[in-house]
């Protein structure tokens, strides 16, 4: 029984003094700024006089350790392991600059107010603008070149779902933010909007693109947008919904200059049970723009025409053809008068206009316009054989 | 026709679904903090673990940040911390040198999620069948009863 005892004693006392690994800042609990101001029940309440005082930390003359708990910035080992994870870790060299990243605009008078002594924090506020509008530019010229004819509400709302606010924030979440976000929350007032949790992790996922695209270069910041924000999956079918979709198809097969839709039943199987299923096709002449199914007459109609309406909005450009125009964009570094051997860009297709009926695009007012100012005989509109306005 | 009744979609709350792995890969263990005892006879395995071998763990895993902390008279244990916000604590108490390793690498490698019996459900997937899905009604000969 001795022998072991004296073994693990030795072993304990190796370990008790091995090289201890070098931390930056010991962190010492309770910290000093509670120490000195420690109420007891026999000590009267102090007014110390040096600047990180109770009055501070502890308007009461009490320690509040959440408060004190809010204001601690993360360790290193704990940025530098943010910077490994998302893959950066040659970018973000040192850990004040993933440091800047995380800190909201928010914290920085706060962290000011309770450390005067401090230096002032760098805040992400420019870098989040920055990388804003890069996601923007990213994602709208990305959807509008795999989606060339989708229609412009509709774009508009896929780019909000790609890079927008709530897309961001969960960005930041899955690389692990919230622990290392420093952010202070506030209702909205006259003068600034209220600033919530998500948005203080949107500033997160933004302000990591304007760092690649300042260290790096904008093609480096577009195949890092492209891997987490642009691969993401999402159902473009349920942001284009018609009131009526069999009209829609009328005016878009006769903005094409077709055959008038006829819908067709194609398969049909139960119709007296209680289940029957209804297969319609949606046809211009000979052929067929769409097919669907429903229990019912109508809706396997109603199914067909909206099938058809995606099939044309839905047209996808394969993703090995994909150019963007941001790939002309020089990345920075290169010399100008020797331009790299790259292939050449060809510009998408211009994507067909979507169909405006009933009152779209109208909305009542009447207006002067140029034609009505112009002299009758100019006005005089030519027509190709297709039936289109020559301009 | 029927019109449908259309509902108002606010962009600033649309959102897409990730998938890990997809195009970019993030490991998801973020943290691993080790409490060992310097008085007890229990802890005297992680103890020599935390001598000699997790440096090399660390630096092979620089993703991960370890924290190595003292928790008096009390049984040894590893605690990981995950991207998902969850935690998985091992307890290291009757482990050798080589199930302590196996029992970090089990932290390392898990996504945080609770364990969930696989067997049991059909597999649900968010991304189209590979070979389609067969349909009665869309064959050449339907079968007729």
């Amino acid at each position: 029984m001795s022998r072991p005892r004296r073994a693990v004693l030795n072993v304990v006392k190796s370990l008790k003094h091995p090289a201890q690994p070098q931390l930056d800042r010991p962190r010492l609990f309770p910290p000093p700024e509670a120490r000195t101001e420690t109420k007891t029940a026999k000590a009267p309440v102090e007014q110390p006089s040096s600047s990180r005082t109770a009055s501070a930390l502890a308007p009461d003359g009490v320690f509040s350790p959440t408060v004190w708990a809010s204001l601690q910035l993360p360790s290193p080992p704990t940025l530098t392991a943010f910077a490994h994870r998302v893959g950066l870790a040659n970018v973000l060299t040192t850990p004040e600059a993933v440091q800047q990243i995380f800190t909201h605009p928010s914290f920085v008078p706060y962290f000011a107010r309770y450390y005067p002594e401090e230096k002032t924090l760098a805040s992400n506020a420019a870098l989040s603008n920055i990388g804003n509008a890069l996601l923007g530019l990213f994602a709208a010229e990305h959807l509008h070149a795999t989606y060339p004819h989708l229609p412009t509400r509709v774009l508009k709302a896929a780019v909000s779902a790609f890079v927008g606010p709530t897309t961001c924030a969960n960005v930041a979440r899955s690389i692990g933010a919230p622990a290392l976000l420093r952010w202070r929350r506030s209702h909205a007032t006259l003068k600034q909007p209220a600033v919530m949790l998500d948005d203080a992790l949107a500033s997160v996922s933004r302000s990591l693109v304007a760092v690649l695209y300042r260290e790096r270069s904008i093609s480096a910041a577009r195949a890092f947008v492209n891997s987490m924000f642009l691969s993401r999956e999402l159902d473009l079918r349920n942001l284009i919904k018609f009131r009526d979709p069999k009209m829609a198809l009328r005016a878009t097969v006769e903005k094409f200059g077709r055959e008038p839709p006829k819908s067709r039943l194609l398969k049909e199987t139960g119709r007296l049970s209680n289940s029957p299923i209804f297969v319609v096709g949606i046809y211009s002449g000979l052929d067929k723009l769409g097919e669907g199914f429903g229990s019912s007459l109508k809706m396997a109609e109603y199914r067909a025409a909206e099938d058809a309406l995606h099939r044309l909005y839905l047209t996808r450009q394969p993703p090995h053809l994909l150019q963007v125009p941001s790939s002309t964009f020089l990345a920075s570094g290169l010399d100008i008068f020797r331009l790299p051997e790259e292939a050449e860009y060809v510009p998408g297709a211009i994507g067909e206009t979507e169909v405006l009926y009933g009152s779209a695009g109208k909305s009542g007012v009447r207006a002067v316009s140029y034609r009505s100012q112009v002299p009758s005989e100019v006005q005089s509109e030519e027509h190709d054989k297709d039936g289109r306005l020559l301009i | 026709m029927f019109q449908a009744p259309t509902r108002q979609i606010l962009r600033a709350s649309l959102t897409t679904r990730g998938a890990n792995g997809a195009s970019a890969f993030i490991p998801q263990c973020t943290k691993i903090v080790f409490e060992y005892c310097d008085n007890w006879s229990s802890s005297d395995k992680l103890r020599t673990y935390l001598a000699k071998h997790i440096k090399a763990v660390a630096e092979s895993h620089p993703h991960v940040e370890f924290v190595v902390k003292q928790r008096p008279f009390k049984q040894p244990i590893a605690r990981g911390f995950y991207v998902n916000g969850r935690t998985k604590e091992i307890g290291l108490k009757k482990l050798e040198i080589t199930g302590i390793q196996q029992k970090i690498q089990l932290l390392l490698d898990s996504s945080g999620a609770k364990i969930k019996p696989l067997k049991r459900e059909t597999i649900q997937s968010t991304s189209d069948a590979a070979r389609g899905i067969w349909s009665g009604l869309h064959v050449e000969e339907p079968f007729r009863i």
